[in-house]
C-alpha cells in the first residue's frame, strides 16, 4: 500500500483517538503501527502531518506495538528515520528522539540486549555532551534544543530504569561545573539529581562505592560499551519508592543502611551544593523537583546535615508558588528539627495560613494549603500519625480567617468546617479558656444556616447534600460532645419538617453516622413523621423515612399513622413503601396492633401484590417468634436451617421485580414452506424444555431487508405438548436472504421474568418465493410466454446448468418448485414462474433434461437476483 | 514526580454528554512506572469517553441531579480539595486533580510513587502540586489574551507542540507555557553565561521598567450600630522590565502614602531573591497596632522577560472609597428599592467609568420599573432581572447620588432567571465597579 494522504491520516488519527481500543479491534487496527512507521519516511507527507503521527506514537505506543519485539523493531525504525533525515532544519528530530525513548520504555524493550537501546543511549549522551555528531544531525541552530531534549530523554530512561546513568555521574557533574559556553542548565541539573538519587538508593542496597561514581570522569566514549551494572544491581524492575513522608515507617527508607565514608560524604555534599547553587536558574516547577529529589536523596543519610538547604528556604517562603511551598513542606517532613527550628515551624505555619486564604490565589490552591495545614509535618506531633489534626503551633488566633461561612464554595466550606471542628474538639477539652465568640457557638450558627438553606424548596440538590456532608463531618469529629449534637439533632428534625423530600438524604445520613447522633435523631424523626396526618402530599417520603426509623417506641402513634396512610396508598409504589414500613415494625418486634393493621391491609389494598405481601407478613407475624422472624426477614442467607421459601421471599422479592438474563429453554426452527397469501410467510416451530409463560418473541431483521416485524405473544408453552406453528408474515424490501435476530422475554414457573437471546434464524432465498395466480386451464403457456417476453429488455436472461441428483428432474420439481409450475410436460420440460416480492419476477425454463442435469434458461427483471438464483439452483440437487 | 495524563474538557450544559474532550495527552512512560509503583492498586487511565462521563458526574456537572444518587450525594462522600476519585469500569481512579474555570474543566492524574491502598495523604504526593501548577499554566495560556472561541481554538491547537516543549514526558519543566512558546521561536545560540530556564532570550534596546498597581476593595457595610463594617484592599504589583543582560538585578521599593495602612499577607513572585522577615510575617491575622511594619517594602529580584506579578498584598483601608446604602421592601408583587452612594472625599473624583449593578435573584423577569435617579441613568435588563445604574466618569459635586423606584416581576421560570441560594427574600446586594 502506498503512503496515505494527509486527509486520510487525519481521519484515521481522529478515529483512533476517539476510542483506541475500538479502533485497534477493527479492521484497520493491525496495520496502523506499520503504516505509521513507513509513512514517516514518505516524501509526500508534510512535516506537520509527520509530527502528528509521532504524537500518536508518543501517546499510544503500548497499543501500537504491544510487545517487546514489536517495540524494539519500532524504535529501530524510528532511529533509522532519524539518521536518514536530510541535514537541513527539521521539526522531526526532537519528536523522533522522544518517540524512540517512549517506545523503548513503554514496550519494555530497554535493556542491554536490545539493539535499539544500544544505539539510542550513546546517541543521546553524545547529543547531551554537545559532541559533534556529523552533518546528519542537523544545523547548529538545532543543537541546543536537541541537547535539552537528549537530557530529558536520558532522565526519563533513568527514571524508568534506575541506575542506568549511574556510570555517568562524574561526567554530568563535570558538565555542570564547566566554565565558558555551556549547555542548558535545567535539564542537566535535573538529570544529575535524578541519577544521584537513584545511585544512592541502589548503593544502599548493593553497596557500590559512591565516591568512584561521583568522581570518575567519563569512561564512556562514543563507541564504548554502556555500563549496565548498576541497573542490574538495582534489580531490573522499578521498586516502589520509599516515601519521603515521615508518617511512613522510617525503617523502610532505603537509605538508612548507608554509611558514607568521610570522603564520600564530602563529595556528596559538594555535588548537592553545586546543584543547589545553580537552582535559581531553574523554572519554579523544576526547582521544586530538584528540592524533592535532593530531599529524597539525603534523607536518612548519616552525617549529612541538611543545612545545605537553609539558604534556599528564606527565598522560597515568600512565594505562593504551589510547587515551591509544597517542596519546602517535603523538606520539613524529611528533616524536621534538623532543618526547621520551632520558630521556623511557626513561620511556615503562618505563611501557610496566609496562603490558604489569600484573595489573590485561586480556590484549588486554597484547598490544597488547607489540606497541608491539617496534615502539617510537625517537629513534635502529639496525635496519632496519619490522622488529620491541627498543628500545635497553629493558634486559634491564626485560624480566625479560616472559619467557614455560607458564602464559601462547598468544598472550601467543608475544608474550613473540618478545621473548625478540630478547633471545637480542642476547645471542648479545655473549656472556659476562650474569650470572644466560642468556636462552638460559631459552628452551631453555621449549621443552622446550612439547614435553612437546604430547606429552600426548589433549591438544587447540591445544597442539601452540602448540609448533610457538613452534619456528617461534625458528627464524626465531635461525636463525644452532646452540646454540639443536641442542637444539630433538632436542626435536622426541623429541616425534615420543612422539606420531607430530603428523606433519601436522611436515610443515608442515619446509615452512616454513629449511635451518638444516629439514635436521638432517629427518635425525633420518627416523632416528626408520625405526628403528620396520613394524607400528607409527602406521604411517599414519610413512608420511606418510617421504613428506616420505625422502632418499638411510639408504636401506637406509628400504627395509627400507617392506618391513616393506608387509605391514601392508591398506587403500587406507595403500597410497597407502606409495606416496607410494616416490615420494619415487624423486625423491630412490634406485635399486637401490627397484626390488625396487616390483616386490614390484606383485605383493603387494591393491588393483589400488596395484598399478598400483607397476608404473608401477617402469617409470619402470627406463626414465628421474634428471633425466627428476624432470621426469616433478615438479609442473610447464611442460616440454612430456615432457608425455606421464607428466606427466598426476601431475596426473591427484588429478583422478581427484575428481568434476569438466562440461557433460553426455547428452541425455534423454520418449518416447511407455505406458498399462500399475498406475502411470504415464515412458519416457525417452537419447542420448550420447561414450561414458559407469557412468552414474547421480538424479531429484528438483519440488514433491514424486510420491514420490521411485530412481536409475537404466546400465553403458555409446555414441553412435550405440540404447539401451533407461528406464522410470521414477511414484507421484503429486496428479494434477498437474511437472518432474524431473536430475543425472548418470558416468565418462568418460579415467577421470575427472564430475558434470552436466541440463536438467529435464517430466511432463505426460497422462503421469499410466491406463485403467480393460476391462469385458467390451458392458458398456461400463453401466460408464461407473455411474462417471458415482458422481462426483456429491462431485465436479463441467463443460462445455467442445474445438476440433478439420483432422483431426476421430476422429483426435483415436485419437491421444490411444484407451486410455481405454470406449464408442465413431465418428465422432461417445465416452465416455472416465481413472484419475488416486493416487485420482481423470476422465470425458469427447464427443458431437455439429461442424465445428470438439466439446462435452465432463466429470465428475470431484476438482475441483482442472478447470483442468488445460481446458488439456489445448484443447491437443489443436494437438498432433494 | 510526573503526570500520567492531562485533559481539557469544555463544559456544555444542555447537550447529551454535557461536555466534549477538547484536548488530551497521555504519558505512557509514566504509566509504566505507575503500574510498578501502585502494584495491585494500579488502575489504568481510561479512554476519553468514559473519563469524561465519570468526571462530569463527580463534579456535578451533568444536568441530571434531580434524584438522590448515593455515589454522589451520600453525606460521607466529602471532597475538601480539588482532587477526586473517579469510578471507571468498577475501579476507582485516584488521584484526579480537576477544576472548572471559564467553562473548561482542567484535569490531570498525578503519578503516586507508592501503593494506593491505604491512600497516602495528598501532601506526601509530590506530583499533586505539579499537577495543579500544570493545569494553572495551561489555563493562563488559554485565557491570558484570548477573548473569543476562535482564539481559544487557535491556542488549543498549539497545545500539542507546546507540551512537547514544556512537558515532553509528563514531568513539567515550565508552567509558563508562553515562555516555552517563546523559546521555540528564539534563535538558539550558545550563551557565554548560564541562561536561566525561565528566560527564553535576552532583551536588546532602551532600558525601561514599568510598574502598575491594581487595587480592589471588598467591603461589607451593615448600617448597624452593633456590627462593624469591614473592608479589605487586595492589591497586585505588576512589572515589565526591559533590561539588557542575562540576569540584571532590580530592586523595587514600595512605600506607603502618609497615614497609609501597612501592607499585609505579601506573596511574591519566585524571581524575588530575598525578603525582609518583617515582610514575611506581616499578616492580616494579627491585630493591628502601631508597631506593625510599615515599609519601605523592598523587593530585590532578577526579572523574567515577560510582564509578571511581582507581589500580591492585602491592606486595611481606613474608610471605604464608596459608602453605600441599599434598602429593599417587598410590597405584594412589587419591590421598592432605595439606594444611596457616597464617594469619600479622599478619592479622586475621576473614573474611566463607574456603575452600580443591582441584580435580583430567585424571581421572574422584570416586567415593569418606575424609578427616579438623582444622577446618571438606569439600564434595565428584563430577562436577566438586572438593573445597571450608569454613573459615568464623575460623581456630582455633592458626592452623593440616590436611586429610588419600584420593580415588578413576572412569573418565575426556573431555567432562565438567575438563582442564588444566599439572596433569598429580602437578602440582596448592590455591586459598584469602576
Amino acid at each position: 500500500m502506498g503512503p496515505l494522504s494527509r486527509e486520510t491520516w487525519a481521519q484515521r488519527l481522529g478515529a483512533f483517538r476517539a476510542s483506541p481500543s475500538a479502533f485497534m479491534a477493527g479492521p484497520e487496527g493491525e496495520d496502523l503501527g506499520g503504516d505509521l512507521l513507513n509513512d514517516l519516511r514518505s516524501e509526500k507527507l508534510s512535516e506537520q502531518t509527520k509530527v502528528s503521527l509521532l504524537a500518536l506514537s508518543l501517546e499510544y505506543p503500548a497499543q501500537l506495538w504491544p510487545d517487546a519485539p514489536a517495540a524494539e523493531a519500532a524504535a529501530t525504525s524510528l532511529l533509522d528515520t532519524l539518521v536518514l533525515l536530510p541535514p537541513r532544519p527539521s521539526a522531526l528530530r526532537r519528536p523522533l528522539l522522544l518517540a524512540a525513548t517512549t517506545v523503548l520504555v513503554a514496550g519494555g524493550a530497554l535493556g542491554p540486549t536490545s539493539g535499539a537501546s544500544l544505539r539510542l543511549l550513546p546517541l543521546l549522551l553524545g547529543l547531551a555532551m554537545g559532541r559533534d555528531l556529523g552533518r546528519g544531525f542537523g544545523p547548529s541552530s538545532e543543537q541546543r534544543p536537541l541537547q535539552a531534549t537528549a537530557y530529558e530523554c536520558l532522565r526519563e530512561l533513568e527514571s524508568c530504569k534506575p541506575g542506568l546513568l549511574g556510570g555517568c555521574l562524574g561526567l554530568l557533574r563535570g558538565l555542570l561545573g564547566q566554565e565558558g559556553p555551556v549547555g542548558p542548565v535545567q535539564p542537566l541539573s535535573l538529570l544529575l539529581a535524578q541519577a544521584l538519587r537513584n545511585a544512592l538508593v541502589i548503593q544502599a542496597r548493593a553497596g557500590a562505592s559512591l565516591q568512584d561514581l561521583l568522581t570518575v570522569k567519563a569512561s564512556l566514549t562514543a563507541g564504548g560499551p554502556w555500563n549496565w551494572t548498576l541497573t542490574a544491581e538495582g534489580g531490573t524492575h522499578l521498586q516502589p519508592q520509599a516515601p519521603s513522608w515521615p508518617a511512613a515507617e522510617k525503617e523502610e527508607c532505603g537509605l538508612s543502611a548507608l554509611k558514607p565514608s568521610p570522603e564520600e560524604a564530602r563529595e556528596l555534599r559538594a555535588a548537592v551544593a553545586q546543584l543547589l547553587d545553580t537552582s535559581y536558574l531553574l523554572t519554579p516547577v523544576a526547582q521544586a523537583q530538584l528540592l524533592w529529589l535532593l530531599g529524597w536523596a539525603l534523607r536518612g543519610l548519616r552525617g549529612q546535615p541538611p543545612v545545605l538547604f537553609k539558604p534556599q528556604l528564606v527565598r522560597l517562603l515568600g512565594t505562593a508558588q504551589l510547587t515551591l511551598l509544597h517542596a519546602v513542606l517535603a523538606l520539613k517532613a524529611a528533616f524536621g528539627e534538623a532543618l526547621f527550628t520551632a520558630q521556623d515551624e511557626a513561620l511556615l505555619l503562618r505563611r501557610l495560613t496566609v496562603a490558604a486564604q489569600h484573595p489573590a490565589l485561586p480556590l484549588p490552591t486554597h484547598l490544597f494549603y488547607l489540606h497541608c495545614l491539617l496534615n502539617f509535618p510537625e517537629n513534635c506531633p502529639l496525635g496519632p500519625a496519619g490522622e488529620e489534626a491541627t498543628p500545635l503551633l497553629l493558634e486559634p488566633q491564626l485560624c480566625r480567617g479560616l472559619l467557614p461561612s455560607l458564602l464559601h464554595d462547598p468544598m472550601a466550606l467543608l475544608a474550613r468546617l473540618h478545621l473548625l471542628c478540630l478547633l471545637c474538639a480542642e476547645d471542648g477539652e479545655e473549656e472556659g479558656r476562650g474569650q470572644g465568640q466560642s468556636p462552638q457557638r460559631y459552628l452551631e450558627e453555621l449549621l443552622a444556616s446550612l439547614q435553612q438553606r437546604a430547606a429552600l424548596s426548589g433549591g438544587p440538590r447540591a445544597l442539601a447534600t452540602l448540609c448533610f456532608q457538613a452534619s456528617y463531618l461534625v458528627a464524626r469529629c465531635l461525636a463525644g460532645q452532646p452540646t454540639v449534637l443536641t442542637p444539630l439533632t433538632h436542626g435536622l428534625a426541623q429541616l425534615y419538617r420543612a422539606r420531607p423530600a430530603l428523606a433519601p438524604h436522611f436515610v443515608d445520613f442515619l446509615d452512616r453516622v454513629g449511635p451518638e447522633l444516629g439514635e436521638p435523631l432517629r427518635v425525633v424523626l420518627q416523632q416528626e413523621v408520625v405526628s403528620r396526618p396520613g394524607g400528607d402530599e409527602a406521604l411517599r417520603w414519610h413512608l420511606q423515612m418510617l421504613a428506616r426509623v420505625a422502632d418499638k417506641d411510639a408504636q401506637s402513634a406509628t400504627l395509627s399513622f400507617l392506618q391513616a396512610a393506608a387509605a391514601h396508598c392508591t398506587d403500587w409504589g406507595l403500597q410497597q413503601a407502606l409495606l416496607r414500613a410494616c416490615r420494619a415494625l415487624l423486625l423491630a418486634g412490634v406485635r399486637g396492633g401490627l397484626a390488625d393493621l396487616l390483616q386490614a391491609l390484606a383485605r383493603q389494598l387494591e393491588d393483589p401484590d400488596g395484598r399478598d405481601h400483607a397476608r404473608l407478613y401477617y402469617i409470619l407475624l402470627g406463626h414465628l417468634s421474634g428471633p425466627k422472624l428476624a432470621v426469616a426477614l433478615g438479609p442473610s442467607l447464611a442460616t440454612p436451617a430456615l432457608a425455606s421459601s421464607l428466606v427466598a421471599e426476601n431475596q426473591g422479592f427484588a429478583a422478581a421485580l427484575m428481568v434476569q438474563e438466562a440461557p433460553a429453554p426455547i428452541r425455534l426452527s423454520v418449518g416447511p414452506y407455505r406458498a399462500e397469501g399475498p406475502t411470504p410467510v415464515l412458519q416457525l416451530q417452537v419447542e420448550v424444555l420447561e414450561p414458559v409463560y407469557s412468552l414474547e418473541l421480538r424479531f429484528r431483521v438483519e440488514g433491514q431487508l424486510c420491514a420490521p416485524l411485530e412481536a409475537v405473544h404466546i400465553p403458555c408453552l409446555c414441553p412435550g405438548r405440540p404447539a401451533q406453528p407461528l406464522l410470521l408474515p414477511l414484507q421484503p424490501r429486496r428479494p434477498a436472504p437474511t437472518q432474524l435476530d431473536i430475543r425472548a422475554l418470558y416468565t418462568k414457573p418460579t415467577g421470575l421474568t427472564c430475558y434470552a437471546h436466541l440463536p438467529p434464524l435464517p430466511v432463505r432465498f426460497a422462503d421469499l418465493f410466491l406463485p403467480f395466480p393460476q391462469p385458467p386451464e390451458g392458458a398456461g403457456l400463453g401466460f408464461f410466454e407473455e411474462l417471458w417476453d415482458s422481462c426483456l429488455p429491462k431485465g436479463t436472461e441467463s443460462r445455467l446448468w442445474c445438476p440433478l441428483g439420483p432422483w431426476g428432474l421430476e422429483a426435483l420439481v415436485s419437491c421444490h418448485l411444484e407451486p410455481f409450475v405454470v406449464v408442465a410436460q413431465p418428465p422432461t420440460s417445465y416452465h416455472v414462474a416465481i413472484r419475488l416480492p416486493p416487485h420482481s419476477r423470476l422465470l425458469l425454463r427447464l427443458e431437455a433434461a439429461q442424465e445428470d442435469g438439466v439446462p435452465v434458461v432463466l429470465r428475470t427483471d431484476d438482475w441483482t437476483v442472478l447470483p442468488l438464483v445460481g446458488d439456489y439452483l445448484r443447491g437443489l440437487a443436494a437438498a432433494v | 514526580m510526573a503526570q500520567r495524563a492531562v485533559w481539557l474538557i469544555s463544559h456544555e450544559p444542555g447537550t447529551p454528554l454535557c461536555g466534549t474532550v477538547r484536548f488530551s495527552r497521555r504519558y505512557p512512560t509514566v504509566e509504566k512506572r505507575a503500574k510498578v509503583f501502585n502494584g495491585a492498586s494500579y488502575v489504568p487511565i481510561p479512554e476519553d469517553g468514559p473519563f469524561l462521563k465519570s468526571l462530569l458526574f463527580e463534579l456535578r456537572l451533568l444536568d441530571e441531579d434531580k434524584d438522590f444518587e448515593e455515589s454522589r450525594d451520600s453525606c460521607s462522600h466529602i471532597s475538601k480539595t480539588s482532587v477526586y476519585g473517579l469510578k471507571v469500569g468498577g475501579e476507582e481512579l485516584w488521584p484526579v486533580v480537576a477544576f472548572l474555570k471559564n467553562g473548561i474543566v482542567y484535569a490531570c492524574v498525578p503519578l503516586v510513587e507508592q501503593t494506593l491502598s491505604p491512600r497516602p495523604p495528598l501532601i506526601s504526593i509530590s506530583a499533586i502540586s505539579q499537577g495543579f501548577e500544570f493545569l494553572f499554566g495551561i489555563q493562563d495560556f488559554l485565557h491570558s489574551s484570548s477573548k473569543n472561541d476562535t482564539e481559544l481554538n487557535t491556542k488549543l491547537s498549539q497545545l500539542p507542540d507546546l507540551l512537547l516543549q514544556a512537558c515532553p514526558f509528563g514531568t513539567l519543566l515550565d508552567a509558563n507555557l508562553q515562555n516555552s512558546l517563546d523559546s521555540i521561536n528564539f534563535a538558539s545560540v550558545s550563551h557565554p553565561q548560564k541562561q536561566p530556564a525561565w528566560k527564553a532570550g535576552t532583551y536588546k534596546g532602551k532600558p525601561q521598567v514599568s510598574i502598575s498597581i491594581t487595587e480592589k476593595v471588598n467591603s461589607m457595610q451593615y448600617d448597624k450600630q452593633d456590627i462593624a463594617d469591614t473592608w479589605q484592599v487586595i492589591g497586585a504589583v505588576t512589572c515589565k522590565c526591559d533590561l539588557e543582560g542575562i540576569m540584571p538585578n532590580v530592586t523595587i521599593s514600595l512605600s506607603l502614602p502618609t497615614n497609609g495602612s501597612p501592607l499585609q499577607d505579601i506573596l511574591v513572585h519566585p524571581c524575588v531573591t530575598s525578603l525582609d522577615s518583617a515582610i514575611l510575617t506581616s499578616s492580616s491575622i494579627d491585630a493591628m497596632d502601631d508597631s506593625a511594619f510599615s515599609g519601605p517594602y523592598k523587593f530585590p529580584f532578577s526579572p523574567p522577560l515577560e510582564s509578571f506579578n511581582l507581589c500580591y498584598y492585602t491592606s486595611q483601608v481606613p474608610v471605604p472609597p464608596i459608602l453605600g446604602f441599599y434598602q429593599m421592601n417587598e410590597e405584594g408583587i412589587q419591590l421598592k428599592i432605595t439606594a444611596n452612594l457616597k464617594l469619600h472625599e479622599s478619592v479622586k473624583n475621576n473614573f474611566e467609568f463607574c456603575e452600580a449593578h443591582i441584580p435580583f435573584y430567585n424571581r421572574g423577569p422584570i416586567t415593569h420599573v418606575e424609578y427616579k435617579v438623582s444622577f446618571g441613568q438606569l439600564e434595565v435588563f428584563r430577562e436577566k432581572s438586572l438593573l445597571i445604574w450608569i454613573i459615568g466618569q464623575k460623581f456630582p459635586k455633592s458626592m452623593e447620588i440616590s436611586l429610588s423606584g419600584t420593580v415588578t416581576f413576572g412569573a418565575k421560570n426556573h431555567d432562565k432567571q438567575p438563582f442564588d441560594h444566599i439572596c433569598t427574600g429580602n437578602t440582596a446586594y448592590l455591586k459598584t465597579g469602576n
